[in-house]
């Protein structure tokens, strides 16, 4: 805490002379005055339009870095696919991969299954989507690759502790054109790729994690967005196969009794 | 012989993965990196910019929690605490090898890190609520008051999640 402190306090000493230069043309910002407004507001349409959208689905691909004692790096490549609906409904399945792992979450509860091991853990979970992603994140440990991007609040979620940010220019990304921007935040640089245009989507995102020896880097790229999926209830309701076995997760920072 | 089952359960803790895209490296990584050497100093990349802060913070804090308590055990160095310490490599060790089985293409990664003692079979009894990242070869199945065991040499062992992983913890039917 007290690091996180005097980290504030620079970025806030930073901030004031940078805060001079930008005085005529920066908002007010809740981010650090070292985002370029520019930037801000890319990002904040396409927070802003995906907390709005209802319901939506989307592939991924996911790529995960991993450095070695070595300090060789080694890459983990993933695809998923994802069905939302606000408020409180995700079911996300990862796909033709190594560990085969679908997500269930209907409002209620929250749901962790892994078809080919035959187990499955069902917690009780938060009634809003934006809940249920801190809950999974600080009780169980669960984490959304790219979460911080669907809640209704993501543009608040990202800049808490992203001091700047700017424009890196118009970038093509599935030959879709996007406008790429670069913030750098607490221990951790990232970049995204928004649609440009009228459905301002996330395409890319890129986190680089400065903190760890060879900044490993997750990626992740987000495609086939659908706005007007083909949702039912049921397929965020968990039904256990027959043969699977309920299990139950370890409580976070303990080793000991599962929970 | 908690230090190495807290930095085991950390690792697992720290190798986050999920959802709106569910990432499947977890159980890989772990299986990867799967003794104490090789995790302190490649920690698993956040997949989240959200919590990044919290969780640099949280781990550090158990990095050097851990250390601290290395070194106090390491002063203590009773004859107890070595050979736990022994019994926790030779499990290790085992998952090592079955990570060499499993991920021939990456076996030699975990081959790099830190040597550690040859395994001294499967016989001998972990404490409870020791967490690996897979299960010894050789295991039956038993179910006991509804929950499903695995046991394995002396151990038996019940499946749970630590985060996105898949584990197995030591328990007591």
């Amino acid at each position: 805490m007290r690091f996180r402190t005097k980290c504030r306090k620079s970025r806030h000493l930073a901030g004031l002379s940078l805060g001079l230069a930008l005085l005529a043309v920066a908002p007010a910002q809740a981010q650090g005055t070292g985002v370029d407004p520019e930037a801000a507001r890319i990002l904040k349409r396409m927070t802003d339009y995906v907390g709005g959208l209802q319901q939506f689905g989307l592939d991924t691909s996911n790529t995960v870095e991993v450095v070695l004692h070595s300090g060789q790096k080694i890459q983990f490549t993933s695809a998923a696919k994802a069905t939302l609906q606000r408020p409180n409904k995700l079911h996300a399945s990862r796909v033709g991969d190594v560990v085969s792992q679908s997500f269930y979450y209907d409002g209620r509860t929250l749901t962790l299954v892994n078809p080919d091991d035959g187990v499955y853990a069902t917690v009780a979970a938060p009634d809003t989507l934006d809940a249920m992603i801190d809950f999974a994140r600080d009780s169980l440990d669960v984490i959304a690759p790219a979460g911080d991007l669907i809640t209704t609040d993501a543009y608040t979620r990202l800049m808490a502790d992203t001091s700047s940010g700017f424009v890196v220019g118009k970038s093509f990304i599935d030959g879709v054109r996007c406008d790429h921007l670069a913030f750098r935040g607490y221990g951790v640089d990232w970049q995204i790729w928004i649609e440009d245009g009228a459905r301002p989507l996330p395409r890319k995102y890129v986190v680089t994690t400065l903190a760890l020896g060879g900044a490993p880097q997750f990626e992740i790229s987000m495609r086939n967005w659908t706005l007007t999926p083909d949702v039912s209830a049921r397929q965020f309701e968990f039904t256990p196969p027959p043969g699977a076995s309920q299990i139950e997760f370890l409580p976070v920072g303990n080793a000991g009794a599962p929970r | 012989m908690m230090t190495m089952n807290k930095v085991a359960a950390y690792l697992a803790s720290t190798a986050v993965l999920l959802s709106v895209a569910v990432t499947p490296e977890s159980a890989l990584m772990l299986q990867l990196l799967p003794e104490a050497h090789a995790i302190v100093g490649a920690p698993v990349t956040p997949v989240s910019v959200a919590g990044v802060a919290r969780r640099t913070t949280r781990r550090t804090v158990a990095v050097a929690s851990t250390t601290a308590a290395s070194q106090s055990a390491a002063q203590a160095a009773t004859a107890q605490q070595q050979s736990a310490t022994a019994q926790q490599q030779s499990a290790t060790a085992q998952q090592q090898s079955v990570t060499a089985q499993q991920q021939a293409a990456v076996a030699q990664q975990p081959a790099a890190a830190p040597a550690v003692p040859a395994a001294s079979g499967q016989g001998q009894a972990l404490p409870l609520g020791t967490v690996v990242p897979a299960l010894p070869a050789g295991c039956t199945q038993v179910a006991q008051g509804g929950v499903q065991y695995s046991k394995c040499g002396a151990n038996y062992y019940r499946a749970v999640f630590q985060g996105n992983n898949l584990v197995y913890v030591t328990a007591q039917p």
